[in-house]
C-alpha cells in the first residue's frame, strides 16, 4: 500500500502493526537497558549536576619539566581513580591543565584562563614559589581554592599566606625543624651552605643555620645565581674547617654542584647534604658514584623497598596507578627518574577535596568558605589515597604535616633509608592565623 | 690566598677559552653573514646532547666530540638552505627567525631528551693538586683542546683557498662575486663552520656542566657580551675577551661574592662600550 505520493506507508516499513502495549514494552525495556548500560560506564549519580573542575598549573616547559611531568601524571592517576570510584558526590570529576612556563607572569594569566574561561571549581599544582605567590592575588580574589603541588617558601603558608591556599607539604622551616639534629649530631658542627640566591635557599640557610648557630655550631654562607654553571670560584670560599657543605639547587645546577664537588675533591673532607628537592626527578646514576655517601632528607622514599611496612601495600597501588616502579623509574622509561618526594601531593589532593566536598556539602562556589574550613581541618589516615602515611592539616595556617625520612646514597647508588622523623616533631607555632579571613 | 689565586686564573682561563669557542662561531656568522644568530645557544646545547645519546650508545667519549658537531653541522646546513639563505639579506627578520629556532631546538630536546638534566663522566677522571685544594685534570685537556681548535681555524682562515674566500667576501662582497667567488656557497659553510664550533663547546663543555634543554640560555647572552666588547666581526677579539672576562669574574670571586664579580665583567664591557662603541678590537 502506497501513499498518494507514492511513499510506503510506516507499517509496509515495519512489516506487522505495532500495538500499544508492544510499543510500551519495546520502549520500557529500551531504556531499561541504556540505563544498565551507562551505569556500567559512567558510575555517576543520574542528575547529580555538571562535573566538577580541577584545574592544574604545573612546570611542563622552559624549566623544572621533570616535575611538571610527575605531577601531572600523578594528578591524572587520582582522577581516574575518584571516577572509577564514583568521582566527587556523585558528579564526574575533570582536569583541566596548564603550563607556567616557570614564568609568574604567564602562570598568572593562565590561572586567570582556568577561573574565567574553564570555570574551574578548585586549582592546584605547581612547585614554584615564585608562580604561587603571582596566582594568591587571583585566589583570594575569586575566592578560588588552590592548592600547591610542591614549593618549599616557608612564606606561602606563613608572612604571605592567603585564605584560600593551603599547603599539605613541608617547606624550608619544617625541613630544617625535620633535618638540622640529625645532621648536627652525625655529619658535623661547622656547616657551610651553598645554596641558590633566591627565597628558597635563603630560607633554608636561614632555617638549618640558625638552629646549627643555637646549638653551638659555626656556619658559613655561600650564595650562587640558580643559573650557574661553573661552581669552582664558589666552592674555592668553602671555609677549610667546614665538616658538612649543605648545597640547595634545582635542576642542571644542583647535579652541576654535586659533581664539581666532587672533581675538586671536597668530598673526600666533608659531609654532603641537601634536601631531596635537589635530585628528586634525578637518578643517583645521573650524579654518578662520586655521589655514595651523600645525605639527603626526603619527603617520601625513593625505593619501595625503604618505605615502612605498614605502608608497603598502600604504595604498591599507588605506584601501579601512577606509573612508576619500585625504584622510582618511569614504567615506560627506565631513564626517567620519578619526582618521588613532591608528586605525592597531586595523588592526596584531589581526594582531600572529595572528603572535604563531602564534609562541607559543597555543591558550588558559594560554599568555598566552608569548603575551605573543612578542607583545613582534615586528618587524613594512611591509605590507598596517603600512601606517604598519616597527613594533618592545620586550620590556622592552612599547613598540612607529614613524615620526612633521612636518606644515604648507597655505593650501589640506591637511597637507604637511615632515620625517620615523625610529623609530631615538626610542629611550630602558626605564624598566621587565616580561620577568620575565610 | 695563593691557592684561591691559581684556582681562579686557572679556572678564569679554561673557562675563557670555552667561551672562545662559541664566540667564535657566534662572531663568524656575524662577522660574515651579518646574522645575529639567536639559536646559537641552541646549537651548544644540541652539541652536548647529541654527544650524550652517542656516549650512552658507544661509551665513548672522543667519538662523541667528533660525531656530535658533525649531526649538527648538518642542521646547520639545512637550517641556512632552508630558512636563512632566503632572508639572510634582512637582518632583523633573521633575528626573528634564529630566535623561533632556538625555541624550536629548545622545545625537541625538551620531548626528546627530557627535562632532566643528564650527566656525562669525566672522560679523564683525575686531579692535581694545587696548593691546599685540587683541580680536575679534564678542565685542562678541554682548555688545550679549546686552544688546538683555534689554531686550526686560524690554519684555516689564513691558510686555505676557503680561507681565503671567507676573507674576501668579508672584506668586499661585491668584488668577491666579480671575481667568480661563490659567495652563497662560503655562506653556507661558514653558517655551517659556526654551528659545528657551537656543538662542539657543547661537547667540550658537557663533562664539567651538566647537560640540559635549556643549558645554551645562559652561555648565549655571555656570548653577546664577548661578541660586542671584542668587536664584531673580529674574531681574535673574541678570544682575548673571553679570557679577559672570565680571569676578572674569577679573579674578582677571590676578594667579593662570586655573583657579585659578575658585576665587575658588566662593569667592563659598560666601560669597554663607552670607550670604543665598536669593541675593543673593533674597526
Amino acid at each position: 500500500m502506497k501513499n498518494g505520493n507514492g511513499k510506503k506507508s510506516v507499517r509496509e516499513v515495519m512489516g506487522s502493526e505495532i500495538s500499544r502495549r508492544d510499543f510500551i514494552r519495546a520502549t520500557t525495556m529500551g531504556a531499561a537497558g541504556l540505563a544498565v548500560g551507562s551505569l556500567s560506564f559512567a558510575p555517576f549519580t543520574y542528575g547529580a549536576g555538571k562535573p566538577i573542575r580541577i584545574g592544574t598549573i604545573q612546570e611542563n616547559t622552559v624549566g623544572a619539566t621533570v616535575y611538571g611531568y610527575w605531577l601531572t601524571k600523578a594528578a591524572r592517576a587520582a582522577v581516574a581513580k575518584l571516577n572509577a570510584e564514583g568521582g566527587i558526590a556523585g558528579r564526574k570529576v575533570e582536569l583541566v591543565e596548564y603550563d607556567t612556563k616557570v614564568n609568574p607572569a604567564w602562570a598568572s594569566s593562565m590561572y586567570k584562563k582556568l577561573i574565567l574561561e574553564d570555570k574551574v571549581d578548585f586549582t592546584m599544582g605547581s612547585v614554584h614559589s615564585g608562580v604561587q605567590m603571582a596566582v594568591f592575588p587571583l585566589a583570594q580574589q575569586f575566592k578560588m581554592p588552590y592548592f600547591g603541588g610542591g614549593a618549599m617558601a616557608a612564606g606561602l603558608t606563613g608572612k604571605d599566606a592567603v585564605a584560600y591556599y593551603s599547603r599539605i607539604h613541608t617547606h624550608a622551616r619544617m625541613q630544617a625543624a625535620a633535618g638540622w639534629k640529625w645532621g648536627f649530631d652525625n655529619l658535623g658542627k661547622n656547616w657551610t651552605f651553598l645554596v641558590a640566591d633566591y627565597a628558597w635557599g635563603h630560607s633554608l640557610a636561614e632555617e638549618f643555620g640558625s638552629r646549627i648557630r643555637a646549638a653551638g655550631g659555626k656556619t658559613q654562607t655561600i650564595l650562587a645565581p640558580q643559573n650557574t654553571s661553573d661552581f669552582v670560584p664558589y666552592l674555592q670560599k668553602v671555609d677549610p674547617g667546614t665538616k658538612v657543605l649543605f648545597t640547595a639547587f634545582l635542576g642542571a645546577p644542583a647535579l652541576g654542584v654535586m659533581r664539581q664537588t666532587v672533581e675538586l675533591g671536597l668530598h673526600k673532607r666533608l659531609q654532603r647534604y641537601t634536601v631531596i628537592c635537589c635530585t628528586d626527578g634525578v637518578g643517583q646514576e645521573t650524579v654518578g658514584k662520586e655521589s655514595a655517601g651523600a645525605h639527603y632528607l626526603s619527603y617520601y622514599p625513593r625505593h619501595a623497598s625503604q618505605v615502612p611496612k605498614e605502608l608497603q601495600a598502600y604504595d604498591k597501588a599507588y605506584r601501579k596507578a601512577v606509573g612508576m616502579t619500585d625504584d622510582g623509574k618511569d614504567v615506560s622509561d627506565p631513564k626517567n627518574t620519578a619526582t618521588v618526594s613532591h608528586m605525592w601531593t597531586m595523588w592526596t589532593i584531589p581526594y582531600m577535596i572529595k572528603q572535604a566536598v563531602e564534609l562541607s556539602g559543597w555543591k558550588d562556589s558559594k560554599k568555598n568558605a566552608d569548603f575551605m574550613k573543612a578542607f583545613n581541618t582534615l586528618k587524613v589516615k594512611a591509605g590507598p589515597w596517603a600512601p606517604q602515611g598519616d597527613l594533618m592539616m592545620r586550620a590556622n595556617d592552612h599547613q598540612g604535616f607529614h613524615n620526612h625520612y633521612l636518606e644515604v646514597v648507597q655505593p650501589d647508588l640506591s637511597l637507604k633509608v637511615i632515620a625517620r622523623v615523625a610529623k609530631e616533631k615538626l610542629m611550630y607555632d602558626a605564624p598566621v592565623d587565616l580561620r577568620s579571613k575565610l | 690566598m695563593a691557592s684561591n689565586l691559581a684556582v681562579a686564573v686557572l679556572n678564569g682561563i679554561v673557562w675563557g677559552l670555552i667561551m672562545a669557542l662559541i664566540a667564535l662561531g657566534l662572531n663568524l656568522i656575524f662577522g660574515l653573514l651579518h646574522i645575529i644568530n639567536m639559536a646559537h645557544g641552541a646549537l651548544y646545547m644540541l652539541g652536548a646532547v647529541f654527544s650524550w645519546y652517542v656516549i650512552e650508545l658507544t661509551g665513548n667519549y672522543w667519538l662523541a666530540l667528533c660525531v656530535a658537531p658533525l649531526a649538527v653541522g648538518l642542521i646547520g646546513l639545512a637550517l641556512e638552505r632552508g630558512l636563512l639563505r632566503t632572508i639572510e639579506d634582512k637582518p632583523l627578520v633573521t633575528i626573528i627567525c634564529t630566535f623561533g629556532i632556538m625555541l624550536v631546538l629548545q622545545q625537541l630536546a625538551l620531548t626528546y631528551f627530557g627535562g632532566t638534566a643528564r650527566r656525562i663522566a669525566l672522560p679523564i677522571p683525575g686531579r692535581f693538586p694545587l696548593f691546599d685544594l685540587q683541580y680536575p685534570v679534564m678542565r685542562i685537556v678541554i682548555a688545550a683542546i679549546s686552544a688546538a681548535v683555534m689554531v686550526a681555524l686560524w690554519l684555516f682562515l689564513n691558510r686555505t683557498r676557503y680561507g681565503l674566500w671567507m676573507r674576501a667576501v668579508v672584506q668586499d662582497r661585491e668584488m668577491a662575486v666579480a671575481l667568480g667567488i661563490p659567495v652563497h656557497k662560503v655562506y653556507m659553510w661558514t653558517f655551517v663552520l659556526g654551528s659545528v664550533l657551537a656543538a662542539f663547546s657543547g661537547v667540550l663543555a658537557a663533562p664539567i656542566v651538566s647537560v640540559d634543554f635549556m643549558m645554551g640560555r645562559e652561555i648565549l647572552i655571555m656570548a653577546f657580551i664577548i661578541v660586542i666588547v671584542g668587536g664584531m666581526g673580529n674574531l681574535w677579539g673574541s678570544v682575548i675577551t673571553a679570557v679577559v672576562i672570565s680571569l676578572i669574574h674569577g679573579v674578582g670571586s677571590i676578594f667579593v661574592v662570586p655573583s657579585t664579580a659578575t658585576v665587575f665583567s658588566l662593569g667592563f664591557m659598560i666601560l669597554v662600550l663607552l670607550v670604543r662603541p665598536q669593541g675593543l678590537f673593533g674597526e
